[in-house]
C-alpha cells in the first residue's frame, strides 16, 4: 500500500486558507465530499483525537487520523498551507503539510496501522523535499509522491 | 440524520478511540510513528457528555448492546449489516428515511448507519 495509491486529485487542496487547527480539519474533511451530518460526526471524532494528543508529528507535517463509521474504506485527503499553522507539534514548529486519514471501524486494526505507517513514512520523505512547497496542481503533487515513493 | 443516531455514531467512534488508546500494542505502534496518545481522560469526558445526550430508552439499549458486542452501530454497506453480515430487508434498505429513522438490524440488534457512497 502506497500513499500515491490512496490519494486522488479531488482530495488534494494545495492552498489551504485556514489559519487555525480546527479550520484546517474542516477544510480537509470537506475534501472527502461526505454528507453534512457525516462531516459533522467526523469532525467531532477528529477533534477528540486531537484532544487525546496532537497529530502534528514535527518537521512541518500533521497527520490527523481516526477510525470512523462515516467511511467504508481507508480514505486520505491532503492539504498544504503556504504560511503554516500551529498544530501543537512535538517540535513546536508550524505544520504546512496535512494528511487526513480516516479508516472504517470494521476490518483488521493492523491494516489501519499499516496504512498509517506508510503515510507517515511517505510524509517524512516529502517534508525533506523542497519541491513539495512549490509544486503546482494536484496531479503534479501526486506525481511527486509517486517519484518519492519509488 | 436522526440526532440520536448522530450521537451514537460519535459515541462509537470515541469508544473505539478509547479502546485503542488503552491498548499497549496500538499505543506502542502509534508512538513509534510519532503520535501522542496521552490524554485519555478527555475522551472519557467526551464519552460521558455524549451518553448524557441519549434518551433513557436508547441509553439502556446502548449500555446493554455495547456490554455484549463492544459497539452499538453497524455500518450498512451494499445492503449488508457489517456487524453480522446479514442482508438488510430490501424494503428498509431502499427506504427514503434511512439514517433519518433509527433502524436496527433484525439479526444482531445493532443500530444501522448507511454509509455515504
Amino acid at each position: 500500500m502506497k500513499l500515491s495509491e490512496l490519494v486522488t486529485a479531488k482530495r488534494i487542496n494545495l492552498d489551504l486558507k485556514s489559519t487555525t487547527k480546527d479550520g484546517v480539519l474542516e477544510e480537509l474533511v470537506k475534501l472527502l465530499r461526505l454528507s453534512k451530518p457525516a462531516r459533522e460526526a467526523l469532525l467531532k471524532t477528529l477533534r477528540s483525537r486531537e484532544e487525546l494528543g496532537s497529530t502534528g508529528v514535527g518537521k512541518g507535517i500533521a497527520i490527523p487520523h481516526c477510525r470512523s463509521l462515516v467511511v467504508s474504506e481507508v480514505t486520505v485527503a491532503v492539504g498544504r498551507s503556504k504560511k503554516g499553522i500551529s498544530f501543537k507539534s512535538m517540535d513546536k514548529k508550524c505544520a504546512f503539510l496535512f494528511f487526513l486519514i480516516v479508516a472504517p471501524p470494521v476490518g483488521d486494526p493492523a491494516d489501519y496501522l499499516i496504512a498509517l505507517g506508510k503515510v507517515a513514512q511517505a510524509a517524512r520523505l516529502m517534508s525533506a523535499d523542497k519541491r513539495i512547497k512549490s509544486v503546482k496542481g494536484p496531479k503534479k503533487f501526486i506525481g511527486l509522491i509517486e517519484e518519492l515513493e519509488r | 440524520m436522526n440526532p440520536q443516531l448522530q450521537v451514537l455514531i460519535a459515541l462509537q467512534d470515541i469508544l473505539l478511540m478509547i479502546r485503542e488508546a488503552k491498548d499497549p500494542t496500538q499505543t506502542k505502534a502509534l508512538g513509534k510513528m510519532g503520535f501522542k496518545m496521552t490524554n485519555v481522560e478527555s475522551l472519557e469526558n467526551t464519552r460521558e457528555n455524549l451518553e448524557n445526550q441519549l434518551s433513557p430508552a436508547i441509553l439502556r439499549e446502548y449500555s446493554r448492546v455495547t456490554k455484549r458486542h463492544g459497539r452499538i452501530v453497524a455500518p450498512v454497506i451494499r445492503g449488508t449489516c457489517h456487524a453480522c453480515f446479514v442482508r438488510i430487508p430490501s424494503a428498509i434498505d431502499a427506504a427514503d428515511d434511512r439514517n433519518k429513522t433509527l433502524y436496527r438490524c433484525e439479526n444482531c440488534g445493532m443500530y444501522l448507519y448507511w454509509v455515504d457512497k
